[in-house]
């Protein structure tokens, strides 16, 4: 498909990009989760003077990822634009009329024009402006890269920390079997049918406190770290309930906190616990 | 859908994760195979003329399916048409596990699928928030179910809703 297309005052004839739209409106329609929303003023786009003018077009946006849409409403079926927010800047800017609220998606590469949009009060304009600046794939790729190497030094320091402990405690006690315990966290090993309660030290160490979760666990992220069922206390030793009731107290108190916090963002899931 | 194609064609010039020659074949019925130059930037797949520095065409990677395709090449579909498929062959099997694999890690949405595991479970091991840090903890993208509302001025996460 060939679209005429202006440059300055020649018109050159050029094949347009393509993309796959049908997917991407798809994807900008579908129940993924939107990483802001909220009515924003526009200017240049269809209906609209092509320099800032007047108090520009109202539509809805809806941030997903990298890529900003608009709407023509909150029940619109079909995107109406598409910003791909990567290699640009975020910053406030002079609205056409003052005291807008206006900020500029400004792109490093020469030639592309900015987006001027604005928000309806200060608090929208600076929530627009941090959503915005922070959706860009590699500001995620670090973030992400970053908490992968926390947890395996949080796991690492963890596993020291028990190893230490249980070699503490196991001195109180008559020495038993070798110390069967490996730190490779890759080796998970669920505890023996007779130490209770199971069910709650394998949730402490292993999987996510069961709220749907599974899902991820098949796609790859579980995959990418460390092996599930991870637990350092070997069945074999006779101190074993000792070692237990201590591990399992620090177990409640991680899951306290995990509980606490998930509990305080979504509030209606209360009760749900496991024995 | 308007959007501009100096955005995507600025983003085709920044580095590509992965970047290879490949025959690729159009979704349409009886499309033939072509020499393209294949680039995964972020969580787009751009496809060039070997002899051209624009892009012909780019595909977003988000709810995509990407498929081995016998004997060494490999299929991207995405969920509203899974029978619609470009197809892409590759040089070697080598090759060919390379991009299934990055391809698959490529989109956003994989990466906040991690960011979510990692988050939690670095709050199993320390009790603590690892994203307070970033001043990002409220932010819905990271919340564990993804859809609920974290903040006043963030609606419930999907369209339609404020």
């Amino acid at each position: 498909m060939e679209t005429l297309r202006a440059s300055g005052h020649t018109a050159i004839l050029t094949e347009a990009m393509k993309l796959n739209e049908r997917s991407v409106a798809h994807y900008a329609l579908s129940d993924s989760p939107a990483d802001h929303v909220g009515f924003l003023r526009t200017w240049g786009g269809p209906g609209t003077p092509p320099t800032p003018s007047g108090t520009g077009r109202r539509c809805w946006f809806v941030l997903k990822g990298n890529l900003l849409f608009s709407f023509e409403s909150r029940e619109g079926r079909a995107p109406l634009s598409l910003v791909v927010l990567e290699g640009c800047t975020v910053e406030l800017a002079e609205a056409p009329v003052p005291e807008e609220f206006a900020f500029a998606i400004r792109f490093d590469a020469p030639g592309v024009r900015p987006h001027l949009l604005a928000a309806d009060g200060p608090a929208a304009q600076e929530a627009w402006v941090k959503a915005l600046s922070r959706a860009s794939f590699g500001y995620m790729r670090l973030v992400v890269r970053e908490l992968e190497s926390q947890l395996r030094d949080a796991r690492q320091s963890l596993a020291l920390h028990r190893r230490s402990s249980w070699k503490a405690v196991t001195s109180r006690c008559k020495p038993q079997a070798p110390d069967r315990w490996s730190p490779g966290l890759e080796n998970g090993h669920t505890l023996s049918r007779d130490c209770s309660p199971t069910g709650l030290v394998e949730e402490g160490g292993s999987r996510p406190a069961g709220r749907g979760l599974a899902e991820w666990e098949l796609q790859g992220p579980a995959n990418l770290l460390l092996g599930r069922g991870q637990s350092p206390v070997s069945p074999e030793t006779s101190c074993f309930s000792t070692l237990h009731d201590w591990y399992g107290q620090e177990i409640m108190e991680l899951r306290r906190a995990w509980l606490q916090r998930a509990q305080g963002s979504r509030p209606e899931r209360e009760g749900q616990d496991r024995p | 859908m308007r959007y501009n194609e100096k955005e995507l064609q600025a983003l085709s010039r920044q580095p590509a994760e992965l970047a290879a020659e490949l025959g690729m074949r159009g979704p349409k019925k009886g499309s033939v195979v072509k020499r393209r130059l294949v680039k995964l930037v972020v969580n787009f797949l751009f496809y060039f003329r070997t002899d051209e520095a624009e892009p012909v065409g780019a595909l977003l990677l988000e709810h995509c399916k990407v498929a081995q395709e016998e004997p060494s090449g490999f299929s991207i579909s995405f969920v509203e048409d899974p029978e619609r498929k470009y197809r892409f062959e590759c040089h070697s099997e080598e090759q060919c596990q390379e991009w299934i694999g990055a391809l698959r890690r490529a989109s956003y949405e994989f990466m906040r699928r991690s960011l979510i595991f990692y988050r939690n479970e670095i709050q199993k091991v320390t009790g603590k928030d690892p994203l307070e840090q970033f001043g990002i903890s409220e932010e819905a993208r990271f919340q564990l179910s993804g859809l609920q509302p974290s903040s006043p001025s963030l609606g419930p996460g999907f369209p339609g809703r404020a």
